[in-house]
């Protein structure tokens, strides 16, 4: 017996059914329509990464092109399911694109810095600033790219140190490439006394560059008086070094290297660096007698 | 030294000494060279080693493939050709073979290492540098330090040209070695600052041995364009 106000069992199952016919199901036909169209994508998606691989292949660095191959083929497979699906719920694309917006609302606020990462990072993608295997320097850090990933770059630092950079950091900040380049310049001062011979200093130190495998013939190392201070002239030398090389070290490992062969070299000929110092002469003193400025005088101040 | 040794060997030659100690557990190769040691023990078995002349740009470490000769300038005339001479320096390879397949066990030189750059930081290359003078004549050389290259300018344009250095493409390198260790190269100037270089595959006149090629020995596949463009000038 069917209670008064419940309405009938039958007439509530065909209600449900229409509602269900609403959605829709999917015919034979749409199956078969989406596993071709999938398959066509698939197969457009090889025929596309091929055909760029052909003409991007000397333009960006292997690991970025795959990315970029495999993000294509992904696009044109998600574009198939995107236009064959709808078939299975006989839905309409206006329907659909208010979904889609919905979703696009919901997840675009919900998740802002995400979708700037993700952003920053095709951008990254498509400009191709640096690769793997590049050292760069953006932001408090230098290191090594060990990857270029959607959302982040993952940096190796000098120090060992794993570093994560969201991408949309990097893409909002100026990024220095140091692998861009084949060879680098590196700058170092040498500061001799006044009454030391410059042009034997600068002789010497040319003959400590030579000597050094790494400092490249072309373009030739300079080394010349870059300033005359007060303690002090400052002797510039300028030297070049391969990148591929150089970006293994940090600068304070090839200081180490080369500033100590110049000072045991320049020290070994007889020519001093010396510190800084400044006399003071009070008004009842006679003026300093001069001196090589390495010995503190009694009573003096350095 | 160069050539093919049996498994046990051990030779002693210009201050370099190679020598295979049985030794211990493992065979241990041993190179005593400027009075430095280098020890390396062997893990399989093997059937001979083999010391050959290599590609000069391996030490200190490989950061190029391509070597730079630099020389006295010679003016070429117009479609004309002229031989010269000219040294490099010599690497030297050691492997061992297992199964008719090389490998490599150690690689040294007699001779310091420079670098430089050819063509612009942002496109050019790194090469490895050497400076050599020019001979009319096949010159006397040690063969343990310097090889002798048989070099063929031709100037393909209609200028006269300056050239003073040639840059070569090591992967392309045809090294042979017999009473010296040689090799046969053009370098054919297509434009006032463009040329073109290129290794000759037939063996140098008293060096009927082929050396190994190193990218053969490290199984690792190069371009099917032989040769090196000189774009940025020769001189």
């Amino acid at each position: 017996m069917i209670p008064q106000g419940i309405p009938n069992t039958t007439a509530v199952v065909h209600t449900l059914t229409d509602e269900t016919n609403l959605i829709g199901s999917a015919s034979p036909r749409d199956i078969v329509f989406f596993i071709v169209l999938l398959g066509i994508a698939y197969f457009v998606g090889i025929l596309v990464a091929r055909y760029l691989k052909l003409k991007m292949s000397h333009r960006i660095k292997p690991d970025q092109l795959a990315r970029l191959c495999l993000a294509v083929r992904c696009i044109l497979i998600l574009a198939a399911i995107g236009i064959s699906i709808p078939g299975f719920f006989d839905l309409s694309f206006t329907i659909l694109l208010l979904i889609f917006a919905a979703l696009v609302a919901i997840i675009g606020l919900s998740s802002q810095k995400v979708i700037s990462n993700m952003i920053g990072g095709l951008a990254i993608l498509y400009e191709c600033p640096f690769g793997t295997g590049d050292f760069i320097s953006t932001g408090e850090v230098s290191g090594t790219v060990v990857s270029t990933r959607l959302f982040s770059v993952l940096v190796r630092t000098t120090s060992g140190v794993y570093v994560q950079i969201p991408n949309d950091q990097i893409y909002s900040s100026d990024v220095s490439n140091y692998h861009a380049n084949v060879a680098q310049r590196y700058e170092y001062v040498v500061g001799i006394r006044y009454q030391d011979d410059v042009k034997k200093a600068i002789a010497i130190i040319f003959d400590i560059l030579e000597s050094y495998t790494f400092i490249l013939k072309n373009p030739a190392p300079e080394v010349f008086v870059s300033d005359i201070d007060a303690d002090s002239v400052r002797v510039k030398l300028r030297i070049w070094f391969p990148s591929g090389w150089a970006n293994l070290k940090d600068d304070v490992s090839l200081q180490i290297d080369i500033l100590p062969r110049v000072k045991a070299m320049l020290e070994a000929a007889g020519i001093e660096m010396p510190y800084a110092h400044r006399e003071i002469l009070f008004a009842n003193q006679s003026p300093a007698l001069p001196d090589t400025g390495n010995t503190q005088r009694p009573g003096g101040f350095a | 030294m160069y050539g093919r040794y049996d498994r046990a060997f051990s030779i002693t030659e210009e201050k370099i000494s190679l020598r295979i100690d049985s030794g211990s557990s493992l065979p241990e190769y041993v190179r005593e060279c400027g009075g430095t040691r280098t020890g390396k023990h062997l893990a399989s078995e093997y059937d001979a080693i083999h010391i050959h002349p290599v590609e000069p740009v391996n030490l200190p470490q490989e950061i190029t493939h391509y070597l730079e000769i630099v020389f006295p300038t010679i003016v070429l005339p117009p479609t004309k050709q002229k031989r010269i001479f000219l040294k490099f320096p010599v690497e030297i390879g050691v492997f061992f073979e297992i199964r008719g397949e090389m490998n490599v066990l150690d690689i040294f030189s007699l001779i310091p290492t420079k670098f430089s750059l050819y063509g612009s930081p942002s496109r050019g290359v790194i090469t490895r540098w050497y400076r050599s003078e020019i001979f009319s004549e096949i010159p006397l050389t040690d063969m343990y330090r310097e090889g002798v290259l048989e070099l063929t300018l031709v100037n393909h344009c209609n200028t006269t040209v300056d050239v003073s250095r040639a840059v070569f493409d090591s992967y392309h390198m045809n090294l042979f070695y017999g009473t010296r260790v040689g090799m046969t190269a053009t370098m054919e100037v297509i434009s006032p600052v463009i040329a073109l270089t290129t290794f000759a595959t037939t063996p140098p006149e008293g060096c009927p041995n082929r050396s190994i090629d190193l990218y053969t020995a490290r199984k690792f596949t190069v371009g099917t364009f032989k040769g090196f463009l000189m774009e940025a000038g020769m001189s």
